[in-house]
């Protein structure tokens, strides 16, 4: 799954993604307003954490401006201002979390898997498809009541596809999800990620369509 | 009444305008008295001294017509004793009796005196008893009068008088103080209010008080007042928006650290653990030298001049910070050109301010220009006036943004560059101690200038002493 991190801080900002990819997330992160606008438009983020003190265009004018364009994304926002009306504030211009520094990391992580798993209308912090189910939180998988061990990448494959369940995605999808931005990517890793998730969970996990892409298979029970 | 309460009343105004306008009104009203008194008295003597007189000239006359007579009138006036209720009627003593001094009759209880004695009237002790004696001679001298008074008749009358005028007042006067107690209150009543809207004031609510009801002589007082409110409110305004600035501030590094740490303890692979120390450990040292320019600004903050100022040789203290900031960034390839007079520029100041003064200023300079960048650093002086310039070749900085450098916690230009957003401001102030302002502005041709002028050159012939 994937972030966006807009931070001006460049310490906060290192230690937001490297928790964050600690936890299969992958994260892109921009320094300023207008950057963090330009890459909501262009790319479907799963998810964005929005730093209000920013300079140049501040984190409520890009929140005010992503929503007036139409974008779901869901927003987390970020401040060190602690106060009733900074929090109505940002949630008025359309923030849906919010989060005081300093916080906890899991915290953080945990307010963006709820984030997230609203935004795809689920409901259990659970995901469950048919006999898989996956824990966000303790990031344990298992299939027909076995625990199934599954290697970071594969992880946020399985997630991504549990989360887009009726979606087909194309290559090019899943290697946004999988991978930040300047992370080198192989010219075959997500077909052996697929590979790989089929041996451990079984061959119909995923379905290939051939041509167009790959789409979550049909729920075992 | 306890020692503090005592001095409390004898300060409050209440207190001491009741016990002046009481005492007044005691001492006037003794004074009515005493002069009743002596007023009565005066009256007593004439109208006395008169009665006194007819009697004498009553009796003489009669003793002229027939002397023999005399016994047995002198026996019946003996029964027409007086009434002792009046003092008007008093008793009539007298002795008559022939120009050599023989008594030829006596009332009973009239004074043992010669009758010879000068004409006229005399005043006598007799027995302990005072007496107001008149003497009286017939025209052809073959017979005398001496009619008498007791003394305490005069004093009995005045003070009946007196006291008629004084007892009244017996009950009036405590009347009358209370009156005096009352309207006192009453007319500090409003200085009880305006005392209570006073305490009510809180550094949450120092709205000036204001009202038709503030008497005219507490005026100045409350005008006077509500300037002080006005500044503290400043004051405190300024205090609340710095802490909730300062907050601002140190909350976003101890984020850093603690997700930092967080990372650290979560990652399982050493390098990853390992970059996160070392940013932890930047972190720290940030926030370090955050909280140094916090406690620095706060210590400067109160200081309204230099406690004592030296004379301090500026072209030195150039040369030395501009060493201590190349050690501090090595490798940051700039070039330093100092302009600086042949002699020795020497200003009134605090050496260690305007220490670090300077050194903001070129850090400032080398953190945000670039690589190759040239700072220039200049001091000049016009007459007493001198002024040091830093001037680096860089980017310079927004137009928009000009105006708000200076502020506190205002990060002007780049963000990524490391800083607290208090430099200028501490520079800002340091000058302000000296006298002096800060200048910014960028240069026409290019680059960004700082300037600290208007500080005060020592004149050399000073130095010698």
């Amino acid at each position: 799954l994937k972030i966006l991190l807009v931070e001006d801080d460049p310490l906060l900002g290192d230690g937001i993604r490297a928790g964050l990819t600690l936890s299969a997330f992958a994260v892109d992160w921009v320094r300023n307003g207008e950057l963090a606008l330009h890459a909501l438009t262009d790319t479907p983020y799963d998810a964005c954490i929005l730093d209000l003190g920013l300079p140049g265009k501040d984190g409520l004018a890009v929140l005010r401006e992503l929503r007036r364009a139409g974008r779901a994304t869901p927003v987390l926002v970020l401040t060190a201002r602690d106060t009733q009306d900074d929090k109505i504030a940002g949630l008025d211009s359309g923030a849906d979390d919010y989060l005081t520094k300093p916080f906890d990391l899991d915290e953080l992580l945990a307010r963006l898997r709820a984030l997230i798993r609203r935004a795809c209308g689920v409901v259990s912090p659970v995901i469950e498809h048919g006999d898989i189910t996956l824990d966000p939180v303790s990031r344990q998988v298992s299939r027909g009541g076995e625990a199934v061990s599954l290697s970071g990448r594969e992880y946020a494959l399985l997630l991504d596809f549990l989360t887009h369940p009726k979606h087909i995605r194309t290559r090019g999808q899943l290697e946004e999800s999988l991978y930040a931005w300047g992370e080198e990517v192989g010219s075959n890793t997500v077909e052996v990620y697929i590979h790989h998730l089929r041996k451990k969970l079984g061959a119909d996990v995923v379905r290939t369509l051939r041509g167009r892409g790959y789409q979550l298979g049909d729920a075992r029970t | 009444m306890s020692g503090p309460a005592r001095a409390d009343r004898r300060r409050s105004l209440r207190w001491r305008l009741i016990a002046a306008v009481s005492a007044a009104v005691l001492l006037i009203w003794l004074l009515t008295g005493w002069l009743s008194y002596s007023m009565a008295r005066h009256e007593a003597e004439e109208l006395l001294d008169g009665s006194l007189a007819q009697t004498g000239h009553l009796l003489l006359a009669i003793i002229e017509d027939d002397e023999d007579e005399l016994v047995g009138l002198a026996s019946r006036l003996a029964r027409a004793r007086r009434a002792d209720d009046n003092v008007y009627e008093p008793p009539l003593e007298f002795q008559v009796g022939r120009g050599d001094g023989t008594v030829l009759a006596r009332s009973l209880d009239a004074p043992e005196l010669p009758i010879l004695g000068v004409v006229g009237y005399s005043d006598i002790v007799r027995h302990a008893e005072s007496w107001r004696v008149l003497n009286l001679v017939a025209e052809d001298g073959r017979h005398r009068v001496q009619v008498s008074q007791p003394m305490s008749l005069r004093d009995r009358a005045a003070l009946e008088v007196a006291g008629q005028t004084v007892l009244p007042l017996l009950v009036i006067v405590p009347l009358l103080v209370l009156l005096i107690y009352f309207s006192i209150r009453r007319a500090l009543l409003p200085l009880d209010r305006l005392a209570s809207e006073v305490a009510a004031r809180t550094p949450e609510n120092l709205a000036p008080l204001s009202g038709r009801e503030i008497p005219t002589e507490a005026r100045p007082l409350v005008a006077s007042l509500n300037r002080l409110f006005a500044r503290v409110g400043a004051a405190l305004e300024n205090e609340r928006r710095f802490t909730a600035d300062a907050a601002h501030e140190l909350r976003t590094p101890l984020a850093a650290l603690k997700v930092q740490s967080e990372v650290a303890l979560l990652s399982r692979d050493a390098p990853m653990r390992e970059k996160a120390l070392h940013q932890i450990e930047s972190g720290v040292d940030r926030a370090g030298h955050l909280l140094e320019q916090l406690l620095r600004l706060a210590r400067l903050d109160p200081v309204q001049r230099l406690e004592k100022p030296v004379p301090v040789g500026l072209n030195a203290m150039i040369h030395q910070v501009v060493g201590m900031v190349e050690g501090a960034h090595p490798g940051a390839q700039r070039r330093f050109d100092l302009a600086l007079p042949a002699d020795e520029v020497t200003v009134r100041g605090d050496p260690e301010l305007l220490r670090v003064a300077l050194r903001n200023l070129v850090d400032n300079a080398v953190r945000y220009s670039r690589p190759a960048d040239t700072v220039r650093i200049a001091l000049t002086t016009r007459g007493d006036d001198v002024a040091v310039t830093v001037h680096d070749s860089g980017p310079g900085v927004p137009g928009e943004v000009l105006g708000k450098l200076g502020q506190r916690f205002y990060r002007g230009r780049d963000h990524s560059v490391e800083g607290s957003g208090l430099g200028l401001a501490i520079v800002t102030r340091i000058a302000e101690l000296h006298g002096a302002r800060l200048g910014l502005a960028n240069h026409p041709d290019g680059g960004f200038v700082a300037r600290i002028e208007g500080l005060r050159a020592v004149p050399p012939g000073r130095l010698k002493r």
